[in-house]
């Protein structure tokens, strides 16, 4: 798996889309209200994008749970996706996310879970991900690199 | 003629970001032997930027070589015929160029805020021997649905984008250390 993240408008759709081949990929994007969990019945092609998963979290932010539940019902909603792309290293599972973590604390308490819950399900898929990059202005920066599958 | 050279400069509120991009004016002024020109879009609009100006002007003030400012909200390509490939100048700062198209000038449609802003900008880097651009970070907190911010994010992001993919040095401040994001520049004293 593929992170792909760096602040709002700073072009990470556009890097994505240049580097990868566009004509065998599935993009779901939460912008677009798409759900991002893996659709069990389709015919899915070798290349699969999530973009927005910030706001696609936003969805799934259910404020009467702990932090830590909401944590781990996210990562479960995700699962089948690295299962998926796990099971044949054709395969590539691209996920991007827009960094909202510098900001001023978000005033509403539901906004600082949202915010939350999102820094860490980065953390936990960066730890994932076999290659992770900040894309500042259209320009990356390589976080992390390693073996697929690793 | 030849485009001058054009470095971007950015960084978080009280990142270091404008000192640093003075300190590369001034070095850079010095290896080419040319002159230093300062673009102040500030408007003094109340006590607070004000303030801010005069903080400004006092450090170029004190500073040991001399600049020349231009004080300009916007149109800044009106002023490109000033200069020639003698100078080097600096705009400080993007976000109040764009404040100043945003609500002094009213433009409502993002494309032709971010058309004047570019415009102006390859106007100057075209006259100049080099022009460095200052900018903020305001991207990277919580997604606002509010479509004020979003839009002013939504502008400044692209372009951010187009600036740094025209620029020869894009570098992101960070407490005061300059991290090199794209090319290289070679001043001396830096």
């Amino acid at each position: 798996m593929h992170f792909v993240t760096g602040g709002a408008f700073n072009g990470k759709r556009k890097w994505v889309k240049n580097n990868y081949v566009m004509d065998q990929t599935l993009w779901l994007t939460a912008y677009a209200a798409d759900a991002l969990t893996k659709p069990s019945d389709a015919v899915i092609p070798s290349t699969v994008v999530l973009e927005g998963l910030e706001r696609w979290i936003q969805t799934q932010i259910d404020s009467a749970l702990v932090s830590d539940t909401l944590r781990q019902n996210v990562m479960n909603r995700i699962e089948p996706w690295l299962a998926w792309e796990e099971a044949d290293s054709y395969r590539q599972l691209v996920i991007i996310g827009t960094d909202m973590s510098k900001g001023i604390v978000p005033v509403d308490q539901q906004d600082r879970l949202w915010r939350d819950i999102t820094g860490w399900i980065y953390q936990d898929l960066v730890k994932r991900s076999e290659r992770a990059d900040v894309i500042w202005y259209g320009v990356e920066q390589t976080i992390k690199t390693s073996e697929k599958g690793r | 003629m030849e485009k001058g050279k054009l470095i971007f400069v950015t960084g978080g509120v009280r990142s270091g970001k404008s000192s640093y991009a003075e300190s590369m004016a001034v070095a850079w002024s010095k290896q080419l032997a040319s002159n230093l020109h300062y673009v102040a879009c500030g408007v003094p609009s109340d006590q607070e930027m004000t303030e801010r100006i005069a903080r400004h002007q006092e450090s170029r003030e004190n500073a040991l070589v001399s600049w020349e400012t231009w004080e300009c909200p916007y149109h800044l390509q009106d002023l490109a015929n000033h200069f020639s490939k003698q100078d080097i100048l600096l705009l400080d700062c993007v976000t109040t160029l764009l404040n100043n198209y945003l609500f002094a000038c009213r433009i409502e449609k993002p494309e032709q805020a971010l058309d004047y802003i570019l415009t102006d900008i390859a106007s100057l880097q075209e006259a100049a021997a080099g022009l460095i651009v200052v900018s903020n970070e305001v991207t990277q907190g919580i997604l606002d649905e509010e479509s004020l911010t979003k839009n002013y994010q939504y502008i400044l992001g692209n372009v951010h984008q187009k600036i740094v993919e025209h620029a020869d040095a894009a570098y992101l401040i960070e407490n005061g250390i300059p991290i090199r994001k794209k090319g290289a520049m070679a001043c001396k004293g830096l």
